[in-house]
């Protein structure tokens, strides 16, 4: 196994006014490829700003991140651009899709920031459609779509990337606790069958029962890990 | 790309329609403007050089003379020869002005007694544009006169009357009867007032045997302002061959209508770039607007690792779509209103005697040229992609993570 992620005493303040907000206070984490982890803790323990961290999408106020054997986290706006476009995945909490494409064609925008030619990317996109279940919903638009199933067009839409990993905040908050769980199960299927690397975050202790390692963050500080599968 | 611009302007279907529209309609107007201004601008030049003629050949400082006999060009039959030979396609016509007194049964009227013989092809437009009863004159006739409407009116002479010329201190007989035996519109009611027309026999023989006060070059074929240069580069060839006399074009026989004609072009592109910058500034409202609404959709597409380049390529997409989408119904339609209004001619009532104040025709052939459509289309792109210069700038600049706690 070797180390996709390696995170070093990561810190990050927030300013707002007078009031500075630890949302990080010195976190060390490293992720193996392949593996599932979910980041879990309560709400403002810092999950959010640690994703965003891990996928460029920010700076940190200290401290270190590194994607294979690159130095991310002090990267200009467009090398970040460019280093999400080719090797992270996203997804978000909510409303991830760009409303007025088609499941297909937000399966395949990545591809298409890439440059790739519509059949090549089409056929990709419905590949990964197939692989979440979402096939025969490739032509509808987000909005005749169920908030699970959005979901699950946004994980295709990670997957088609073919990323060296996956990062999702909080992909279940927006969903009741079943089609939660299904979606967990979908990323963990995908995990175990196509070696895909997840990390997730969540504050619903309920999704964590299947998860392989589990890192518990609170108020900015790893707390504890614990792998409940392996033993 | 093409697509999700296109359906993002679907998305506020009734916004994008207004700011397309209001494209549309500045290049509508811009073309009806170009169209109408062109036919004007050729309509003025022509009604100018057949009014004038092209080239005019008088005695030097013509203008300050006051004395008839001074005015004259007594070796006309020499002078015409060089003309003849020096111009080309152009008609040359001599022309004796003479001033005079017009007497009727009891009334009398100060005028200017013109002695000309139209040339064919200038014969036949003055035939269809200016008399309204009669005939016109016969070379060489010594009887007829044609006078003014107007003229005719002050004097209270009609057709077949008899009017006597009096024309004294010149070298001529200095009077003579004549019947009238046409009448003319001559746009002009001032003008109309005091003009007479002889023959130029007649009027040689009124006042000055031999001679005319000055000639006329017509060039019939030139019928647009942009083929002028060929008159112009005549008047030089000729004044060379005639040193002892002033040789002037058009446009130093009309100076003030002149500069009115040259500043026409310039001031209609100088009110179609206002037009396209009050539509460019909705265009760039709209375009901000549709931004603002999408602060979060953009955050996810800059966090999925969408380049600067990319987001102002989508939003300037969007802003030229919307442009050409109404350039082209504008230009359709304002093409179309023009080919009919080509073929058919188009009065505006109100116009007619302003325009005829300035000799003008009131009725227009409105014409565009390409290049005036591909400027009218290609400012509309231009509007586009200025017009999302600013909000695409901005676009490129959001921070993701800010963006995509935008709403939502
Ligand atoms: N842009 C910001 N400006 C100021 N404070 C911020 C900002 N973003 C996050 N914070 C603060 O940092 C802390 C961590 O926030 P973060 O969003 O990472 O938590 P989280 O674990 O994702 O919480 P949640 O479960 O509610 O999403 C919180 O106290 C939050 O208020
Ligand atoms: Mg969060």
């Amino acid at each position: 196994m070797s180390t996709v992620y390696s995170v070093k005493e990561l810190k990050k303040d927030y300013q707002v006014g007078e009031v500075t907000t630890h949302a990080l206070r010195g976190v060390d984490l490293e992720i193996q490829q392949g593996e599932f982890t979910a980041i879990a803790g309560p709400s403002g323990s810092g999950k959010s700003t640690l994703l965003h961290l891990m996928g460029a999408l920010d700076h940190p106020s200290s401290g270190e991140v590194w994607l294979n054997d690159t130095r991310i986290d002090q990267l200009s706006k467009s090398q970040s651009a460019r280093l999400r476009l080719w090797n992270i995945g996203f997804v978000f909490q909510a409303y991830n899709l760009i409303p007025v494409l088609t499941a297909l064609e937000n399966a395949a925008f990545v591809l298409e920031l890439r440059g790739i030619a519509k059949n090549r990317r089409e056929t990709v996109a419905r590949e990964a459609l197939a692989a979440l279940g979402m096939s025969e919903y490739a032509d509808r638009r987000p909005n005749q779509l169920s908030g699970g199933q959005q979901q699950r067009v946004a994980v295709a839409r990670a997957l088609a990337a073919d990323p060296k990993i996956i990062l999702a905040d909080e992909p279940t908050a927006n969903l009741d606790s079943e089609t939660g769980h299904t979606l967990i199960e979908l990323m963990q299927h995908l995990n175990e069958e196509h070696g895909v690397t997840f990390v997730f975050s969540t504050h619903d202790p309920r999704l964590l029962d299947q998860v392989k390692r589990i890192v518990r963050l609170e108020d900015g500080r790893v707390t504890g890990e614990e792998t409940p599968l392996s033993a | 790309m093409v697509t999700l611009a296109w359906r993002n302007l679907w998305r506020q279907r009734r916004r994008s329609m207004i700011t397309s529209g209001a494209v549309g309609a500045v290049v509508f107007l811009s073309l009806l403007y170009y169209g109408m201004g062109g036919a004007s601008i050729n309509n003025m030049y022509q009604s100018l050089t057949e009014a004038t003629g092209h080239i005019q050949v008088h005695v030097p400082d013509y203008r300050d003379v006051r004395e008839f006999r001074a005015l004259l060009i007594k070796d006309a039959a020499s002078v015409e020869e060089t003309l003849q030979s020096g111009a080309g396609p152009g008609e040359v016509m001599g022309v004796l002005a003479v001033p005079g007194l017009l007497s009727g049964e009891d009334r009398s009227r100060g005028i200017i007694a013109v002695g000309q013989d139209l040339p064919t092809s200038l014969r036949n437009r003055f035939l269809e544009k200016n008399l309204i009863g009669g005939r016109l004159l016969e070379e060489g006739d010594l009887e007829g006169i044609l006078l003014g409407a107007a003229l005719a009116r002050a004097l209270e002479v009609e057709l077949g009357d008899d009017v006597y010329i009096y024309a004294p201190g010149t070298e001529g007989f200095g009077a003579a009867a004549y019947q009238v035996v046409g009448l003319l519109d001559l746009l002009d009611p001032n003008f109309e007032s005091r003009s007479a027309y002889l023959s130029l026999a007649a009027a040689q023989e009124l006042a000055a045997p031999g001679a005319v006060t000055h000639f006329e070059i017509h060039f019939p074929e030139l019928r647009l302002l942009k083929e002028d240069s060929t008159a112009l580069t005549r008047r030089d060839t000729l004044q060379a061959a005639l040193p002892n006399y002033s040789v002037e074009s058009w446009r130093d026989l009309n100076p003030s209508l002149v500069q009115l004609l040259d500043a026409f072009g310039p001031m209609m592109n100088v009110v179609n770039i206002i037009f396209f910058i009050l539509a460019g500034l909705l265009v760039v409202n709209t375009v901000y607007l549709s931004l603002m609404e999408r602060i979060h959709e953009f955050g996810v597409i800059i966090s999925l690792g969408a380049a600067g380049r990319n987001i102002v390529r989508m939003i300037t997409l969007e802003s030229v779509l919307l442009c050409t989408t109404g350039a082209a119904i504008g230009t359709v339609l304002g093409l179309l209103l023009l080919a009919y209004w080509s073929q058919n001619g188009l009065s505006i009532p109100g116009l007619e005697e302003y325009y005829a104040s300035f000799g003008l025709k009131p009725i227009f052939y409105p014409s565009v040229k390409p290049h005036q459509v591909l400027f009218s289309v290609g400012f509309a792109i231009a509007t586009g992609i200025l017009a999302a210069l600013w909000p695409a700038n901005v676009a490129s600049r959001l921070e993701p993570v800010e963006a995509m706690r935008f709403t939502a």
